[in-house]
């Protein structure tokens, strides 16, 4: 009988312990399902409002939700461009809740490479595909050196790209029987400029004036100019001078038009100003605004020089602090690479697509066959070079060059007004 | 006991108002001044500590001193637009027009309600040099349009203009409220004694609405100093050359686009200064003046 009570204790005492290692197992295989079905928050921010591409950001981010379940992107936009998010993003790094992956401007390059924790492509790549396959294959050197900081380290991938290219009213030109070819140099557009206004008093050009002088460093780079050599100002040279001075000379005779931007844009799309030297992203506005035919040609050059432009436009950057939201924002970056999605930015925003891929693909091919407007800047992108990022104090020497192009189009000296200003910017170097 | 229990419920009272202004204004207020002694850009992890170089190089920039030259000018015109011409009107509208007062009320306060991004950016349409509506009209009346953005004195005139569409109305409002409360049986009796009414307003009118006429004209600096900032940013950013920029734009340019907070902390400064000294002339004649009343 005691036997039986003993034997009874251990069977008793062997069922709990068979349940409580099957409960025990049940409990882990929940846990392990759990984590596997854990749903990665990410943040992503852009500076695309709806007219300039948000609607393309929203729908990107609403596919990716649905086709990839364990993670969820909330977009965030950000006003004022890259300017706005730059300052949004101090704000995040002091309150400690930066977002996960961010549009960067080239101009920003080195600020931001210096003052915020990123993770580099490469070192995205290496640590969740195992090798930078990705980055090799769908980018060229060329593309890769725009998102290079001035120690050269890449800090994101390239994601819009786009260059200055010249937009004429082509129905002004033929009133005045100027043909497109004479454009191709800027002394052939600055006698096309003089025809216009003499023969109808409209003005003959515009060259964007922004708050920054990407349009301008592409006029002195397409006159053999060099921007920035070996880490210093280099601008003030005699073809860059040669370059401001035809621009200064066609204000100065009132051929060309010294105005904001938005006006300078509006000015065109009124038929007031024959041609018009802006981004590529202006494409879609200037299509849907103006009641004339508006073509675009090739970023112009000087006589004996080739055309040199900046590119413009900006990266993706991987800010997430912790290894699960770096490796989802990755998953996104990559899915924002696909050619189906960069087809629809490229769509949104009149960007061209940084990847060989998608740049080659043909449906990007039969888009640019329905707007011809894109086409000298996507044949120009290959002699695009980087936005120039000075290494120190970037963003006052851009300041620095917003301000002698403001002082020449006033009537200041070009020659001593350029060698002031490099002066400055070598100073801060 | 219950004595220092009565001591403390006014402070008790006071806690809410004073940990509000002091998060909100005092700190950074006080903090700014710490800023102003050193070369930072926001989020680098150390401040260069300058001593007075930021308030030195405010004085001796000449970008800094054009944006000096250009606050004094836009105060000037604010106070001629937002505070002398409503006065004006008002006065009109108090004592030589005697009906549609509330009319005129409403109208001249409807721009007050719009917003002055979507103000600026339609007043930047309209008044385009070359392709606006206006140079459209000029040019039809045989008249040009001068090129405003391109000219920093036209420019400061356009913006004031501008910031007067939204202020104008607020501030008539105010100093015609501050006329109707004038006791009208003063005005009676200059009336009966047959005084000129030009002698009427300058010699009591105006004198018995001084109170409130300093309350707006302060209003107009500070306030207008600020309101003139939307369009600065939205059409000219600070340009020609600084042509349009003040005091509040310029200190906005260098602590968040480009990220010189020690100088921008300086101009902060020497802004928050001048505004007290404005603060204390407010007190002098407006607070003053309500406290002999009682």
């Amino acid at each position: 009988m005691n036997l039986k009570k003993k034997l009874r204790i251990l069977l008793g005492s062997l069922a709990v312990f068979v349940l409580g290692i099957a409960l025990a197992g049940c409990s882990t295989a929940k846990t392990a399902t759990t984590a596997k079905n854990k749903v990665i928050h990410i943040t992503y921010w852009h500076v695309n409002a709806q007219t300039q591409g948000g609607t393309a950001v929203n729908a990107l981010v609403k596919e990716f939700n649905k086709t990839h379940k364990n993670i969820k992107v909330t977009a965030k936009y950000n006003p004022n461009m890259y300017q706005g998010l730059m300052q949004n993003l101090q704000s995040a790094q002091a309150s400690g809740k930066v977002p996960d992956i961010v549009q960067v401007g080239w101009s920003y390059t080195n600020y931001f490479a210096d003052n915020f924790k990123y993770l580099t492509p490469q070192q995205a790549s290496k640590d969740f595909d195992g090798n930078d396959n990705f980055i090799k294959n769908n980018f060229s050197t060329r593309t890769l050196s725009f998102a290079k900081n001035s120690q050269g380290k890449l800090v994101g991938l390239p994601y819009s790209l786009s260059t200055p290219i010249l937009y004429v009213n082509k129905t002004m030109l033929d009133k005045y029987q100027i043909k497109t070819s004479e454009l191709a140099t800027w002394q052939g557009v600055a006698t096309a400029a003089r025809k216009i206004k003499q023969q109808s008093g409209n003005y003959g050009l515009y060259i964007q004036q922004p708050a920054d002088t990407w349009a301008q460093q592409a006029l002195m780079l397409s006159n053999g100019a060099q921007i920035e050599k070996n880490g210093k100002a280099a601008f003030a040279s005699r073809k860059g001078i040669a370059a401001y001075q035809l621009y200064q000379n066609l204000i100065k005779e009132n051929v060309a038009i010294n105005t904001p931007w938005a006006q300078g844009i509006d000015d065109f799309v009124n038929g007031k100003v024959a041609m018009a030297f802006t981004t590529v992203a202006q494409a879609s506005h200037i299509k849907q605004s103006v009641n004339f035919t508006a073509i675009s040609v090739e970023a112009p050059h000087f006589k004996n020089e080739k055309t040199v432009v900046p590119v413009g436009g900006s990266m993706l950057a991987i800010t997430a602090q912790k290894t699960a939201q770096q490796k989802a924002a990755w998953v996104f970056e990559k899915y924002m690479y696909q050619n189906s999605s960069l087809l629809t930015w490229s769509k949104g925003t009149g960007y061209l697509p940084p990847t060989k891929e998608a740049f080659n693909s043909a449906q990007f091919k039969t888009y640019l066959k329905a707007n011809p407007m894109l086409k000298p800047a996507a044949k120009l992108i290959d002699k695009a070079v980087a936005w120039t990022s000075f290494p120190k104090n970037g963003l006052q020497a851009e300041q620095t060059m917003i301000d002698a192009r403001d002082k020449i189009l006033s009537g200041s000296n070009v020659a001593s007004t350029l060698k002031k200003a490099q002066e400055t910017i070598n100073e801060q170097q | 006991m219950s004595n220092s229990k009565n001591k403390l419920i006014p402070f008790l009272c006071l806690l809410p108002a004073a940990l509000i202004l002091s998060i909100f204004v005092i700190i950074p207020i006080g903090y700014s001044f710490y800023l102003s002694f050193f070369n930072w850009n926001l989020i680098a992890p150390t401040k260069n500590f300058v001593g007075l170089q930021n308030y030195y190089s405010l004085f001796t920039d000449p970008i800094n001193r054009k944006v000096m030259v250009n606050t004094i000018f836009y105060v000037i015109l604010l106070v001629i637009l937002n505070f002398l011409f409503p006065y004006l009107i008002s006065l009109i509208v108090k004592y030589f027009i005697k009906k549609m007062q509330g009319a005129y009320k409403i109208i001249f306060f409807i721009p007050s309600l719009f917003s002055l991004v979507v103000g600026a950016m339609v007043f930047s349409w309209v008044l385009n040099p070359v392709s606006g509506p206006m140079a459209f009209i000029l040019r039809k009346l045989g008249m040009t349009l001068p090129n405003w953005t391109n000219s920093g004195v036209l420019a400061v005139v356009v913006l004031c203009l501008i910031t007067s569409w939204k202020v104008f109305g607020y501030n008539f409002i105010l100093l015609l409220t501050g006329l109707g409360s004038i006791p009208q049986n003063i005005i009676d009796a200059a009336k009966v004694d047959s005084i000129p009414r030009w002698r009427l307003i300058w010699n009591i009118i105006l004198p018995l609405n001084k109170g409130v006429s300093i309350y707006v004209l302060i209003l107009t600096i500070v306030q207008g100093l600020a309101y003139v900032f939307t369009p600065i940013n939205v059409i000219t950013q600070g340009g020609p050359y600084y042509g349009s920029s003040n005091i509040l734009y310029h200190t906005y340019l260098d602590a968040f686009v480009l990220y010189k907070t020690g100088n921008a902390s300086a101009l902060a400064i020497v802004t928050f200064v001048i505004f007290l000294f404005l603060l204390f002339l407010e007190v002098r004649f407006v607070e003053r003046k309500e406290a002999s009343y009682e």
